[in-house]
């Protein structure tokens, strides 16, 4: 009796904290849907419309909010790239290898994701400027790396520990050389985890902030800045801004949704495993 | 084979290192920009030396910022950490609503922070925000959430408790998940009630995930930015100006570029200390833990 | 082929893994390495292989130094103490990984062919089709030997590869191992902490301890003439009596509290501390020889014979007799084992760090 009481109560926080974690998503897509006429004079009860998306995405405020979004998949699939391309390596070398540096490099690239970006953004904003790396894609995924490459070479690193050396080992033995023992037995073993952490560092990449605030304009300007631009002006358009923030989460989330069994080792670097 | 061998790791991390070298050199020419009087104004700069660093802790704004940034971390921190590890334990019980909610718990989390901040912007303003809206049959409408020196921050701090709860919560539950199970029957064969199991069997062993958690959330929350920008823009007045908010006006705003960077400085002292107390109790607090479950 | 090393040595950071290593196995032998868990055993397989590079000191195949040769080039191959499959293949992918190797390169035909003879030879040919992941730990050590017959090489090295079964399977695989490696006749280097295993399979064994090698011989020269007193309790089980105690000025044994008074088969000098040691299964209570004075202590039934405890004055003397000899026998009843002069082995007594080496004529 007592057991089923507190079962129900746990199950009642559980749901109050659900409540509040979700309502303001829920919220979003009701004020999305609000014609413009009807914005601020009801609450739940109004004729629902697609017309907040079609003016967003239709760029018809001046904003070019598709554009944006494009931006943001270029710079995020870029950065992501890159970070595999030069992190899988690195990564691979200090799980396999003890060599001089190798600590030293590894907590280099942790730091990274501590510190405040502005340590590097700002000198990059005058360096940007020097350099025609202002407002463009190349600026954008550079500095990005700040950002992915931490989270690629961390969560790999463990993922590659993990990993017996023995099975390479046997495969040299077979007759597979280094490059080919890598390619064929490695990295096949470790693709759950290339792939939950290309995602979610695509996700950071994507969320990410100050990064287009301060180094973009307009032509490499990411969904993140375009949504709030909705915001500006005389008379705030608060169903536009809803409509763009829910556009542009939307990719995150889905992709979030996918590799929750990763997330664990993602969230923490490595430092928690699952 | 003898020399390839040696260099074969190093010639793998070739790449990743100039990379970083190419983050680390913003980093040095920040630092180096900060012994210069250099902004908009003034492209080209006089050597002032250590003046920057100088007026930054002789300003009253500076010491107002790095109160708010501590207020600003510590509560947010403090209310994820019992909130996540609350949300965790509730999970972990593993009822059918749990098990359902536990697939939505990460959304928040995945949801750019600048964009929640947006998303609860909409929701608190005071006239039309649908928070007044639905607190008024308590005869609580026409809160001025964001309009109050205490309101913005509390404000802020909510919106940091939305979007990072999960993150706390997800660590604690797959620490929670990770706990050998014979200490627990252990205790239910001696009969220990629930809360002494939870204080001295749980909580223990469960304390170096939380801590990795917090460690985190803290040192994230010192370096808040989007937010804070999103939400209140450091206002009113100088109420929520943040230590990276401080930065980002003096260096972009007014374009005083040096001074600005001076900020960043000084906040990336903070960060890396903190980091190295918190990663060095961290060890302590593991070993601890590794004690209670054998 | 024949393989030896030559005074390697291995360091990882500051732990050191092989110590000056010396080894020879010979064409067609079957070589044991015995040592316990961290003693630089799968270190010095791997170092055979080629998988690991010697700080100093050479490896030799066929009389040649290997240092710049490839792994697969060495002809060896070698089943891992993790069995090293690849779990997300199937037993067949991983048994035909050696043949169809880049540089193996055999017909698929033929590989096919062969994988299912030794598939056959191994009675894992139900499974073939199965993914790694669903075996048990018994079918993986069979795919994992199947992976190392499977390819002609000129020598097996072998990494405790029985170690993870249970007792039934191991005694089994024993058998089986002992058969083919009769059969093949090819050289095999294997490592176990196992000393019935060494004792079983090896026609000669080697005892590494610390990154060296302690002693190699045959499991007669071992067993008669260990090296030392760790040896001397590697081998055997029950374990051999050491008794502690001095040298008499007449060359004979006096225990610490002169209880038991044995003569000396060597020549050790007078009041030396020294430990006598005796195999439970060379004392008896009917034969002949030196005759002791002691009581029952504890007796336990080992299948058809019987583990006797006798207690002489502070000291504990295990033996095992026929079980018709021990039949009545109660706890302090008194008895009188026999001790033959010449199964007595004589050791320094043990110091910190360094056991107690053999007195008398070495090998």
């Amino acid at each position: 009796m007592k057991r089923r009481l507190v079962g129900r109560l746990a199950d009642a926080a559980l749901i109050l904290y659900f409540l509040f974690a979700l309502f303001p998503i829920a919220w979003m897509v009701l004020l999305s849907l609000k014609p413009a006429d009807q914005l601020f004079s009801t609450y739940f009860s109004f004729t629902p419309t697609l017309d907040s998306y079609r003016t967003v995405l239709g760029d018809s405020e001046g904003i070019p909010f598709v554009r944006f979004f494009v931006n943001s998949l270029v710079v995020s699939v870029g950065a992501v790239a890159l970070s595999l391309v030069v992190g899988l390596p690195a990564a691979y070398a200090s799980a396999r290898w003890r060599f001089r540096g190798s600590e030293n490099l590894m907590f280099t690239l942790l730091s990274f994701r501590f510190a405040p970006e502005l340590t590097v953004i700002i000198p990059l904003f005058v360096l940007y400027q020097k350099l025609g790396l202002f407002d463009t894609y190349v600026g954008m995924v550079w500095v990005l790396q700040l950002v992915t490459l931490p989270l690629v070479v961390w969560i790999m690193r463990s993922y590659f520990t993990d990993l017996t050396p023995e099975l390479e080992q046997a495969a040299l033995l077979d007759g597979y050389s280094r490059k080919q023992a890598f390619f064929r037995v490695a990295l096949p073993l470790v693709k759950p985890g290339i792939a939950a952490v290309s995602l979610l560092a695509f996700i950071f990449a994507w969320n990410n902030f100050v990064f287009p605030l301060i180094l973009t304009s307009s032509s490499a300007q990411t969904v993140t800045v375009g949504a709030l631009s909705f915001l500006g002006g005389d008379r705030p358009k608060y169903n536009l801004t809803a409509a763009a923030a829910l556009v542009s989460v939307v990719p995150p989330l889905l992709l979030a949704l996918t590799i929750q069994r990763y997330l664990v080792r993602g969230l923490s670097f490595g430092a928690v495993k699952s | 084979m003898g020399l390839r061998v040696t260099l074969r790791p190093y010639l793998l991390v070739v790449p990743a290192l100039l990379l970083t070298c190419g983050i680390l050199y913003p980093f040095a020419l920040g630092l180096y920009y900060t012994l210069f009087d250099f902004s908009a104004s003034k492209p080209q700069p006089d050597m002032v030396r250590f003046q920057n660093y100088e007026t930054v802790f002789t300003q009253d704004a500076f010491w107002n910022s790095a109160w708010v940034t501590v207020l600003y971390a510590v509560g947010a921190a403090a209310v994820e950490t019992v909130l996540g590890v609350s949300v965790a334990l509730l999970l972990h019980r593993s009822s059918l609503v749990g098990r359902v909610l536990e697939k939505i718990l990460i959304l928040p989390l995945m949801i750019a922070p600048v964009i929640a901040a947006i998303m609860w912007k909409l929701m608190l303003q005071p006239s039309v925000g649908v928070v007044n809206h639905l607190l008024k049959p308590f005869g609580l409408g026409g809160v001025q959430w964001t309009d109050t020196p205490t309101g913005a921050l509390l404000s802020s701090i909510a919106v940091d408790v939305w979007v990072y709860t999960p993150f706390v919560a997800i660590l604690a539950l797959a620490g929670l998940r990770s706990l050998p199970t014979s200490p627990f029957e252990a205790a239910a064969v001696d009969g220990a009630g629930w809360w002494y199991t939870f204080r001295r069997l749980t909580l223990p062993m469960l304390w170096p995930y939380v801590l990795v958690a917090v460690i985190f959330r803290f040192m994230d929350s010192l370096k808040v930015f989007d937010i804070i920008y999103a939400l209140t823009e450091g206002g009113p007045g100088d109420s929520t100006v943040v230590l990276q908010i401080r930065a980002y006006l003096e260096a972009i705003r007014f374009q005083r570029y040096s001074f600005g960077i001076s900020y960043t400085i000084v906040l990336w002292a903070v960060v890396y200390l903190a980091a190295m107390v918190l990663v060095r109790h961290l060890g302590r607090i593991q070993r601890k833990a590794a004690e209670v479950s054998r | 082929m024949s393989v030896a090393l030559r005074d390697v040595h291995k360091a990882y950071g500051r732990t050191t893994a092989l110590d000056g290593i010396e080894l020879r196995v010979e064409e067609g032998e079957f070589f044991c390495l015995l040592g316990p868990s961290g003693a630089g055993k799968t270190t010095t397989l791997k170092t055979v292989a080629g998988l690991e590079r010697p700080d100093s000191g050479t490896v030799e195949i066929d009389g040649r130094d290997v240092r710049d040769v490839e792994p697969y080039d060495r002809g060896v191959a070698m089943c891992f103490e993790s069995y090293a499959l690849y779990p997300h293949r199937s037993v067949y992918d991983n048994l035909v990984s050696p043949l169809r190797s880049p540089r193996h390169r055999l017909p698929a035909a033929e590989a096919r062919e062969r994988v299912g003879a030794i598939a056959e030879l191994l009675g894992i040919s139900g499974l073939l089709d199965r993914s790694v992941g669903q075996l048990s730990n018994g079918q993986r050590q069979r795919v994992a030997l199947g992976r190392v017959l499977v390819r002609p090489a000129r020598a097996f090295l072998l990494d405790e590869p029985l170690s993870h079964l249970d007792a039934k399977l191991r005694q089994q695989m024993r058998a089986e191992l002992k058969a083919i490696g009769a059969v093949r006749r090819t050289t095999t280097l294997y490592v176990t902490h196992d000393s019935v295993e060494a004792l079983a399979l090896g026609d000669r064994i080697g005892v590494i301890r610390d990154g060296r090698i302690v002693q190699t011989g045959t499991r007669e020269e071992i067993w008669y003439r260990p090296y030392d007193t760790e040896v001397a309790r590697a081998f055997g089980r029950p374990r051999i009596n050491l008794l502690p105690g001095t040298v008499t000025e007449a060359g004979e044994f006096r225990s610490v509290d002169g209880a038991v008074e044995l003569p000396l088969p060597v020549r050790a000098s007078a009041g030396s501390e020294v430990l006598v040691g005796v195999r439970p299964r060379d004392v008896s209570l009917a034969g002949d020889g030196h005759r002791l004075s002691g009581s029952v202590y504890v007796t336990e039934v080992l299948g058809r014979s019987v583990e006797v405890t006798v207690r002489i004055g502070a000291q504990h003397l295990s033996l095992v007799v026929p079980r018709s000899e021990a039949a009545g026998l109660r706890p302090d009843e008194p008895v009188r084992p026999a001790v033959r002069a010449e199964n007595l082995l004589v050791f320094e007594a043990d110091r910190p760090g360094r056991p107690g080496r053999r007195i008398g004529k070495s090998t």
